[in-house]
């Protein structure tokens, strides 16, 4: 047998449509699911630093909840588990055009649900990160709360929050293949099928776990230059510019006092 | 300025605080004199930053009144009753009292310039070309004309209290409060910021400075004031105050600093 490296390739320079449909699929649906479960991790982070002790009480819960359940039990539950028990049950919907599926939804808000959790401990810890004292400066200087929290803490949370969010967008874009036990046509369900069919397993298989890996490289980059731009001020060069952040990124560092992720 | 300028700046009548079932403030009552430079020394725990602190309002107090200027802080009174100012209000209040802090409290995402030029733009509104041309003025004051563009994070300690200074001064403050200016400091660096406060001090700003530098506390002070347990304990011209006829207490106090 061995390996087939001309099926490899020709896969690999020649995707075909349902397979380039299938990868839009698996990007889409980490992006859409990495927004949502921001979205529920600020809600949740800032909820866990709450005046109110039910608030905090509640939203400590989510946490404790969601990071003791697996994803693939809590994407078959939202799936087949709600609707097996008649409670709730997706239905392909039209969104500006598009078909957004009902495995699909499913999908992303099991995703999104899960991401929220580990997100909203981000979230916390970046805003805790921001020094006490700096906020107290800026209230001193006669700054409204409301400028206090957009002008000092946001963007210094951000920095702390960047590097952990970069990481799990990383995990999210592999996590999608789970998808596929509930019938979301992702490029790892559709592996899987033209394996049924061309007994190409393995070369197959190869083509799904370099793309995942070409995935992550592209975000590892993007993330990369986003922490540059964000760290400017820990660099003795300036850093204005998307380009110079590349640079600097791609740069590798003297001495290797620079941190790199 | 809605009082008289012969009215002391500062004036604190039995204020008093109090930390759960802790009382950190026992009933203090002080003036500051326009142009004065009032020192405050005393043991650790005895209430010298809480009152500062009150002062500007990072802290509430509970009992007695503080004036600033005429002005009650944080308060409202009506008919005998203190009503606590509403959020809007104590922003007001703060703008004209600078406040340099132990730990410098720099904004780290920005450079040095941008954070003495940050509270002008946003706060009293001036343009940014303004508030740059007056925080560079101050940063050359300071002497740090040179690091107009350095992040927090590239400069010293003294560097950084300096710039953080410089910010403090940019609000046009007409009282300055100086809150353990030099304790996190270096001995090496101590005496560059010592020294542009001093400098402050002879241009005739009104400062109140907590501080331990008994020699600095000495030279610069118009005024030198103990604090112990909440209380004033007692006060006196610098020379009164280290000379040979200060109270028995006083003098056991400067013993065990010496």
């Amino acid at each position: 047998m061995g390996f087939d490296w001309a099926f490899f390739i020709e896969r690999i320079v020649n995707p075909g449509a349902p397979y380039l449909n299938a990868l839009g699929r698996t990007v889409t649906m980490a992006v859409l699911a990495m927004l949502l479960g921001l979205v529920i991790g600020l809600v949740v982070g800032f909820g866990r630093l709450s005046r109110y002790s039910l608030v905090r009480g509640a939203c400590a819960f989510y946490v404790w909840l969601i990071r003791g359940i697996p994803v693939l039990v809590l994407l078959v539950m939202l799936f087949s588990g709600l609707a097996a028990a008649g409670l709730f049950r997706f239905s392909d919907v039209n969104f500006l055009g598009m078909k957004l599926t009902a495995s699909f939804q499913a999908a992303v808000i099991g995703l999104a649900i899960h991401e929220g959790a580990y997100m909203a401990e981000i979230v916390r810890n970046g805003v805790q990160a921001v020094a006490r004292g700096q906020v107290e400066a800026a209230r001193s200087l006669g700054m409204t709360s409301w400028q206090v929290t957009w002008r000092i803490v946001i963007p210094q949370a951000t920095r702390v929050i960047v590097p952990p969010f970069g990481n799990d967008f990383n995990h999210m874009l592999k996590t999608t293949s789970l998808a596929s036990v509930i019938g979301v046509q992702e490029i790892f369900l559709l592996t899987e099928a033209m394996s049924a069919t061309t007994f190409k397993t393995f070369e197959l298989l190869s083509v799904v776990a370099l793309n995942y890996l070409v995935l992550t490289a592209i975000w590892n980059t993007i993330q990369g230059v986003i922490e540059t731009r964000l760290r400017a001020h820990e660099i003795d060069r300036p850093v204005r510019t998307w380009w110079q952040s590349l640079v600097v990124y791609m740069t590798p560092s003297p001495g290797g006092g620079e941190r790199r992720i | 300025m809605n009082s008289d300028l012969r009215d002391p700046l500062v004036r604190a009548l039995g204020v008093r605080k109090r930390f759960g079932e802790t009382e950190v403030l026992c009933g203090v009552d002080l003036e500051v004199q326009r142009g004065e430079v009032l020192c405050i020394i005393g043991p650790s725990g005895s209430g010298k930053t809480t009152f500062l602190r009150c002062i500007n309002q990072l802290e509430t107090y509970q009992g007695g009144r503080i004036y600033v200027d005429g002005q009650l802080i944080g308060y409202r009174e009506s008919g005998g009753h203190l009503q606590p100012l509403r959020n809007r209000e104590v922003v007001v209040q703060r703008r004209r009292i600078g406040m340099v802090f132990q730990q410098f409290n720099l904004f780290w995402h920005m450079t040095v310039l941008e954070n003495i030029m940050e509270a002008p733009v946003r706060v009293l509104g001036q343009s940014a070309a303004q508030a740059r041309q007056n925080a560079m003025r101050l940063l050359e004051r300071v002497g740090l004309g040179a690091k107009a563009d350095a992040y927090p994070m590239k400069l010293s300690g003294g560097q950084q209290q300096r710039a953080a200074i410089a910010r403090a001064l940019a609000m046009n403050p007409e009282l300055m409060l100086f809150d353990e200016p030099t304790s996190a400091l270096d001995p090496e660096t101590t005496g560059e910021v010592l020294a542009v406060i001093s400098e402050l001090a002879t241009s005739g700003m009104t400062m109140v400075i907590v501080t331990h530098e008994m020699g600095f506390a000495r030279q610069v002070a118009d005024r030198v004031v103990l604090m112990e347990e909440g209380q004033i304990r007692h006060q006196a011209s610098p020379e009164h105050f280290f000379g040979e006829q200060a109270p028995a207490r006083l003098k056991a106090f400067l013993s065990t600093i010496h």
